[in-house]
């Protein structure tokens, strides 16, 4: 049973709705709730099923057709500007992009080879993840809940942001296996899409630009700083992860890539 | 209208007729009245087309899903007069399920339904926010601004219909 005051605002929550202050509180309430906390695994899972199983359409080639014809003729026979809408509607402002980086120059060289089936292992470890349960193993918002977790799992401690603020909320941490390694997996929000960052220890070297590719309409950008080796994969549009990962990477630079 | 003007009318609102024709699908719930509520709201999205302001992309996609929905609504109303508008009473809907027959909701616990039928029973009003939220991608804000409710009323309705959701998903994975 959970409390009944809360489950629309663990909703808000859960879809990076809540304002700050209030997503806080209900971290206190979710860190010491079991029931909620299930309540929240579930809502994850439901949006993993949805995503899975509810499909959207693509409108049919005929129809596309009918339209533009249909269109094309009032617009001939119309004189311009005979309505105007009241009141209701006001055009949404398109929130500025802060896109560190743009779309088109993550478009850098990829190691082929090495990287193809790099690639295909990220994007196997995203999918799976999406299969109900599978998302988390330490589920929190709460990056000192998140980093400790990794604590004797794996021989590295991985840096654990929280971008809620910026519109993309830590979900938790799991362990996952890449390229034959355990692996850091920790999971963010954006709205209804989720984004997995892998990342494990680079042997040292020359830090590399980002890259990107997209595969299966999933989106992965890999870079590399002097200690780790990242890759982030969503089904987010391009732009706004470019986004996401420019704020792994500031806040990587600000702290000095902690190991 | 002028020709230049038509080519502005194609380049904001075409690129989202894919999301319009999905909303459609799901709530008039059959691939022909879906196609027709498009072709309305496309031409009712060209006659306040002057009106709108707003830019390519997020904003004209909620515009055109707004005009969408009024038109899948208004055409179910001229189908079904009886089907109670808008002002629907939230707390007669608890269970969130439109239209239910006994016999049906006994079909429903011999048979699992699937996710798919069970976003197919709620009330169009719960099915709407379900996927303006988790298939169109839409903010609170926004779906408020299509819906013309509050985002309070948003925030309710997503959570109720959710949970109606995630009945019909154990029902399906536990019988």
């Amino acid at each position: 049973m959970t409390h009944p005051g809360f489950e629309a605002q663990l909703d808000a929550y859960v879809d990076g709705e809540l304002a700050t202050v209030d997503a806080r509180d209900l971290e206190a309430h979710l860190a010491q709730c079991p029931e909620c906390a299930r309540f929240r695994q579930e809502r994850l899972e439901l949006r993993a099923a949805i995503k899975a199983r509810v499909p959207a359409f693509e409108a049919p080639a005929a129809l596309r057709e009918r339209v533009r014809a249909a269109v094309g003729a009032a617009a001939g026979a119309r004189a311009p500007r005979r309505f105007a809408v009241r009141g209701v509607w006001r055009p949404l402002a398109l929130a500025a992009s802060l896109a560190v980086v743009a779309a088109g120059s993550w478009r850098l060289a990829l190691q082929r080879a090495a990287g193809e089936t790099l690639a295909d292992d990220v994007l196997a470890s995203h999918i799976r993840s999406l299969l109900p349960g599978h998302l988390t193993d330490v589920l929190s918002a709460d990056q000192h809940t998140v980093k400790p977790w990794f604590n004797g799992r794996l021989d590295f401690s991985p840096p654990v942001y929280d971008f809620a603020a910026r519109g993309y909320p830590l979900l938790g941490g799991r362990l996952d296996y890449v390229d034959g390694r355990s692996v850091a997996a920790l999971v963010y929000g954006r709205r209804h899409h989720l984004i997995n960052v892998f990342l494990w220890p680079a042997g040292r070297g020359p830090t590399a630009a980002p890259a990107s590719e997209t595969r299966q309409g999933y989106h992965l950008l890999h870079w590399a700083t002097a200690d780790y080796t990242y890759w982030v994969v969503s089904d987010l549009g391009l732009p706004e992860l470019g986004d996401f990962a420019g704020l792994l990477r500031q806040a990587d630079s600000a702290t000095g890539a902690p190991k | 209208m002028e020709s230049s003007e038509l080519a502005r009318f194609e380049a904001v609102v075409l690129p989202h007729l894919d999301a319009a024709y999905t909303l459609a699908r799901y709530l008039t719930r059959n691939e022909h009245d879906a196609e027709d509520v498009v072709q309305d709201a496309c031409l009712r999205a060209l006659k306040y087309f002057a009106s709108f302001r707003g830019e390519e992309g997020t904003g004209a996609r909620a515009w055109l899903l707004a005009i969408v929905r009024n038109t899948a609504f208004s055409a179910r109303r001229r189908q079904r007069p009886d089907a109670g508008v808008l002002e629907f009473d939230e707390a007669q809907h608890s269970g969130a399920v439109a239209d239910e027959h006994p016999e049906a909701a006994l079909l429903r616990s011999a048979a699992k339904e699937s996710l798919g039928r069970a976003l197919d029973r709620l009330a169009p009003e719960f099915r709407e926010v379900i996927v303006l939220r988790e298939l169109e991608g839409l903010s609170y804000k926004e779906i408020s601004d299509v819906a013309g409710v509050p985002v309070g009323t948003v925030m309710s309705r997503l959570s109720r219909a959710r949970t109606r959701l995630q009945q019909a998903l154990r029902e399906e994975e536990g019988g």
